[in-house]
Order: structure tokens, then sequence, then C-alpha cells
């Protein structure tokens, strides 16, 4: 099958919306499919990252649980905009997963570089 | 051009969905090919053939229907998105013994995959929200 | 690889500023639905640069009041254009 690199933007806080989750499951496709992924985090969608989340709850999935599957999926470029956690006061350890994080002109040359950004 | 449409909204209460279908329109009339229209999340709603709304508006999954029919353009929308809205063919009402069909006969049920070869198979994938 | 981005909601969700952190020169912005909201006033889009084309959907502009009075800088297309633009740009990123 031909590859293409696809890039995720995903920008939603976790529980408000279902929108974390359907980029998720996008990401998770792309990769079963072999193509090139890149999952980035951004704006509210690095509250996902955050450690200690338990949506039991609200009756409702840890978004935790699914991030880990990403790595399972093979998915090894797993990115978050170091704006966006800067603006948030967070940090690399206040993160529930391993991620890299990128700078502006990472984050500007990744957009570049793909074929496809879905950015739900 | 081969294009694809990834659409996440529903007609019922945002605009994206009309926006999509406009794009769309415009986008056979100057002989484009669309390879697949993928209704994802909310957007499963505009392959509701159950919708009804007031005469004097336009009944969006009906309009879709029209264009993908005569244009012979394939769309999809998302299993898991549309299971939970209520979005059946006869296949899925008959599984989970639900009381009717839901899907508009010009759209079909399928998995994540499809948005994914889309998005390699097409020049361009265009997303409406 | 030069990218087209449609922005479909108003000033007040930030969004121009999360588009403009993936911008790069010679990329294009297209304001579409409540996105046209960025076309007055003129200072809405100083932070982009000469560098980037500005253009807004003229069916959105007419619908909100707006096409009379929007920035010199951004070009009114229709459904047309919309797709020629979607084709003279490599890709296209949806900010909503």
């Amino acid at each position: 099958m031909q590859q293409k690199s696809l890039t995720f933007i995903t920008r939603q806080a976790p529980y408000g919306s279902n929108k974390a989750k359907l980029v998720i499951d996008a990401g998770l496709a792309a990769a079963v499919f072999e193509q090139q992924v890149n999952f980035l985090f951004m704006d509210d969608g690095v509250f996902q990252l955050v450690q200690n989340q338990n949506a039991e709850s609200i009756s409702s999935k840890t978004i935790g649980r699914a991030l880990e599957t990403l790595d399972l999926y093979g998915i090894e470029q797993v990115l978050v905009d170091s704006v966006s956690l800067e603006e948030r006061d967070l940090s690399a350890e206040d993160l529930a997963i391993p991620v890299k994080i990128l700078n502006a002109e990472q984050v500007r040359q990744l957009a570049a570089r793909s074929d496809v950004v879905i950015n739900l | 051009m081969k294009f694809s449409l990834l659409v996440s909204t529903s007609p019922a209460s945002s605009q994206g969905a009309m926006t999509a279908y406009q794009f769309a329109r415009a986008a056979v009339s100057q002989g484009h090919e669309i390879y697949r229209v993928f209704f994802y999340g909310d957007g499963v709603l505009n392959a509701n053939a159950l919708s009804t709304v007031p005469q004097d508006e336009i009944n969006l999954p009906r309009a879709w229907d029209e264009l993908l029919t005569n244009h012979n353009i394939e769309s999809v929308a998302c299993v898991s998105s549309a299971l939970v809205r209520g979005i059946l063919d006869p296949e899925e009402s008959a599984r989970h013994k639900m009381a009717g069909v839901s899907l508009l006969e010009s759209t079909q049920i399928a998995g994540l995959g499809q948005l994914v070869d889309a998005s390699i198979q097409s020049e361009r994938l265009i997303s409406f929200a | 690889m030069n990218a087209l981005h449609t922005i479909s909601v108003s000033p007040t969700s930030g969004l121009l500023n999360s588009c403009l952190r993936l911008v790069c020169p010679g990329d294009g912005i297209l304001f579409i639905q409540d996105g046209v909201y960025h076309c007055w006033p003129p200072c809405l889009v100083d932070g982009v640069s000469q560098d980037n084309a500005l253009f807004a959907l003229r069916e959105d502009l007419l619908a909100r009041g707006l096409l009379g009075k929007i920035s010199k800088r951004i070009t009114p297309v229709g459904f047309g254009r919309f797709v020629e633009l979607t084709v003279d740009y490599d890709k296209v990123i949806n900010w909503s």
C-alpha cells in the first residue's frame, strides 16, 4: 500500500466533547494501515496528557488508556507543542505518557512536510 | 483532481455540513472527482434518512443523497459514530434487533480504514466542521 | 508544500493564533462560516505576515452583512474559487 505522512492534531480537552477520542481513533486506524503517523497535542489537547486522571467519577473512560495505545500501535511520533504547554503552566514532568516536545519551528516544519493534516 | 471530504458536524447543529455539501457541488461542477465522502462523529447525521425538516428549509441528508447518487460518489458513515447515533443499515439494524433502518441508501457503514484509504488515494482531503 | 488553512470559527476562539503557529511563508488562509468575523476590523489579521494571502468565502460574508466592510488585505471568493484554491495549494488544513 502507498505510504503517506499523516499528521493528526488533537486540540480538545478530553471529556467535555468526543473530539479527543475521534482523533485518537483516526490516528490508530492510520497506524494499522501502516502510514507514517504524527500525533500532535496542541492547545487544550495537552490536557489529555495530564497525570492522575480518573474519569470513572463521570462515568467516562480515562483518556490515558487510549493514549497508551498510540505506542502499542507503533506510533513513534507522539508530539506536543511547547507553546501550548507553557501557556498552561505544564511541563514534561506533568505528562502521563512519553512525548517529544516540539518548539515553534519544529511544529511549523511538521505541518510543512506532512502530506495530509487532520485537525478535527 | 481527486478529492475526498471529511464531514464531522451535524446538519442540525452547525453550518459545516452545509459548507461541505456546497463545496462538493462546486467541485463536481468543475469536473473534479470526489473519491469518497467520509462522515465522522456527529457528521454521520448527514446520512440520517429519517431526518425531516420544515418545508422552507433544505433537507441536507436528502440533498446529499441526490448529489451522491447523481454523481456516483461513494460515501461512508463511520461505524462506531453511526451506531451510537442510531444510524443503522439493514444489516446493523437486524444484528442489534432494532425496529428500523435509518441510513441513506447512497451511504455505506464502514470503519475508519475507509478514511485512511481516502487520505491515501485522494490528492486532497478537505475537512469540514 | 504550501497549505491552505480554513478557519471556520469567530475570533473569540483564538484559533487564528493556533493556526499561525503552523503557517509557513506562502501558505494561504481562507475564512469560512463564522471565521469571516475575522474580516473586520482589520487589526484582527495584523498578526498575519504579508507573505500569506487572505481570503474569505463570499457567501458567508454576504449572509452576515459583512461583504461591504472587510479589510483590504482580504479577497472575497465564491465556492468555485474555494475549490480552485484547494487545488492551487498542496494541502488543506481546517481549524474549527
